[in-house]
């Protein structure tokens, strides 16, 4: 996020003027900390920096099925192919979900930032 | 994922934003907690990001560090053969502040008091939790060090690194380097063997004749053990002289002798030409949690690091304390390997334990399932770089702990180039994610 995107959007919170005051007395969405896991490699929310693969912009469906080829592969000589192991198909569609919320939200994950957007989409495929 | 639940969170949560940014005299009483980050290292760092990332302007957060930049260990070999400067890998809290609206304190912690955090200048930071990331601190008398203050260590990055850079540049060409290992578990488990390989390829290009003597306290390889064995067996043969199981029993820093013993014999190693000549004596002392950690009773009476729960991140000893990164210990497994003392985990750790501290201030639980991972990167060469990767998953019935899931560990199956320049992104990547 940048700074003037951040800016921009404390704004558009802040003009709706809405007083409440419950803060982070809410469940987090599921998914969220299991895909922070991926952020060391993917960047924060999936913006990843360099010529790492960002998760942004891909559909749930296109993730899942990404991370499914590479944990059922025989291949291991990769590290994508060795961390998709690791984990249950119920936890690869959470990340998938996750991520592809984001980007269907323009959003950040952030709590000071998000919930801007207006496209809500449901998991594709 | 369930976007309607979602989506009203987050609407709820960007009320809060608005309520702080309208009315800031408010800010004292609407803020559901405060809490206080003591490292701005890999653990401390990401937890201070992420609390405020996910938790928005709910959360109050202050990040106390006691130098003005934190200079990364990781990616910090490669300053010792030139390959990158100590700027490139040096990160400074502006993001954190500007971005994300942690308050960040230059000082240094140096006890608790109640719910209130000390600092040395003798001001205070009250807090509802504390996480402290205080990173490692050297027992130099498990190995009869004389003169601590001389011990070139470049385990924590900064001056030392140069220094030891330096030291390599300026060594006669003959001469030997003297790296000791410590008994694990100590920072980073490539990184000693990581630092053997780039010590031994600058050696072979730039030192006819040195050689590097690796006097390792394990009784073998401690991590990428094929990838090592045939670094030092083939790649770097003859400038590699590896010796496992090793005690060390006495050193001089300043006058570079080291005495210790191997299958029961005693050897003196001095910068004589018949005892070794020593040209510079790298040691790495057996290591504990950071100071903080014992100053505040995070750590039992005769153990090294700060027993924690691994949901949470919590202290095992004073409630309302976690402790992330490598001056921490998750319970040991009973069967399978624990996490690693690495940067990349204690960033996971970080994120864990955040949204187990959030969860707490919402009244609930931590997160019954979760996971991390660790990636790491270790040139063998200039060049070439290997990589050994895993994940791991809490599991209840294994001791409460986070234990490697089998199919995921394991390391490349040789040294690259491709390799030795993924390692580029993969650290820009955790770097951002850390410190941006
Ligand atoms: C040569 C080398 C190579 C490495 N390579 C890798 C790698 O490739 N991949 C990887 O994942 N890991 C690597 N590591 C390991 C990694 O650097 C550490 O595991 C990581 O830094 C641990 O993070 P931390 O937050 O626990 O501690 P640190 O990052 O050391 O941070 C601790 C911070 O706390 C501050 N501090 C301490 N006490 C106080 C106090 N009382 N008050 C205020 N501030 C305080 C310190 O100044 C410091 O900034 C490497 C380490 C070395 C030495």
């Amino acid at each position: 996020m940048t700074i003037s995107n951040y800016h921009a959007i404390t704004l558009i919170i802040t003009s709706l003027g809405l007083g409440i005051s419950s803060g982070a007395s809410a469940a987090p969405p599921p998914g969220r900390l299991l895909a922070s896991q991926c952020a060391q490699c993917h960047g924060t929310d999936g913006r990843a920096v360099g010529d790492m693969d960002s998760l942004r912009g891909e559909s749930a469906g296109e993730i899942y099925d990404e991370l499914q080829e590479m944990k059922y592969s025989a291949k291991t000589n990769d590290i994508m192919h060795r961390q998709a192991k690791g984990y249950t198909d119920q936890q690869l569609w959470l990340i998938a979900t996750y991520y592809a919320g984001l980007s269907n939200r323009g959003g950040s994950g952030s709590n000071t930032a998000a919930g801007t957007g207006d496209h809500e989409e449901d998991d594709d495929d | 994922m369930n976007s309607i639940s979602r989506r009203h969170f987050l609407k709820l949560a960007g009320a809060t934003t608005a309520l702080i940014a309208a009315s800031p005299t408010l800010k004292a009483q609407a803020l559901p907690g405060r809490v206080v980050v003591v490292g701005g290292g890999f653990g401390g760092a990401t937890a201070a990001k992420y609390l405020r990332h996910w938790g928005g302007g709910g959360i109050a957060v202050t990040l106390v560090e006691m130098n003005p930049n934190h200079v990364s260990c990781i990616l910090s070999n490669l300053v010792l053969n030139n390959s990158l400067s100590l700027p490139k890998i040096t990160f400074n809290y502006e993001a954190l502040k500007s971005k994300y609206g942690v308050t960040v304190v230059q000082g240094q912690a140096v006890g608790v008091s109640g719910k209130q955090l000390l600092l040395g200048s003798g001001s205070s930071l009250p807090f509802d939790r504390l996480i402290v990331a205080p990173g490692i601190d050297f027992d130099f008398q498990a190995i009869g060090v004389r003169d601590p203050a001389n011990v070139l260590h470049a385990w924590k990055a900064g001056p030392q690194t140069l220094q030891l850079r330096d030291q390599l540049r300026n060594m006669t060409a003959g001469n030997s380097f003297v790296l000791t290992i410590p008994p694990a578990p100590y920072r980073c488990p490539p990184g000693p063997y990581e630092r053997a390989c780039l010590v031994a390829d600058y050696l072979k290009k730039n030192k006819p004749g040195s050689k590097i003597i690796v006097l390792d306290a394990n009784p073998g390889i401690v991590a990428e053990k094929e990838t090592f064995t045939k670094a030092f067996t083939q790649t770097h043969l003859g400038v590699v002289e590896y010796h496992p199981g090793v005690v060390v029993t006495a050193v001089n820093a300043l006058a570079k002798t080291i005495t210790y013993t191997e299958n029961g014999l005693s050897r003196t190693l001095t910068p004589a030409a018949n005892q070794g000549k020593v040209g510079i004596l790298n040691v790495l002392p057996p290591q504990t949690a950071g100071r903080l950690a014992f100053n505040l009773g995070l750590v039992p009476a005769g153990q090294k690091w700060a027993p924690v729960n691994a949901l949470t991140y919590e202290s095992a000893v004073v409630p309302g304390i976690h402790v992330i990164g490598d001056a921490q210990s998750t319970p040991k497994p009973n069967t399978g390997s624990g996490q690693p003392k690495s940067g990349h985990i204690a960033n996971a750790e970080a994120k864990v334990c955040a949204d187990a501290i959030l969860r707490a201030f919402a009244g609930e639980g931590p997160d019954p399932a979760p996971m991390t991972n660790s990636s790491c990167y270790s040139p063998i060469t200039a060049s070439t770089a290997s990589w050994l990767t895993a994940t791991f998953a809490y599991d209840a019935s294994n001791n409460a702990t986070m234990v490697a899931v089998p199919a995921s560990a394991g390391e490349a199956s040789a040294p690259t180039s491709d390799n030795y320049e993924e390692m580029f992104d993969w650290a820009a990547n955790l770097f951002a994610d850390t410190f941006a």
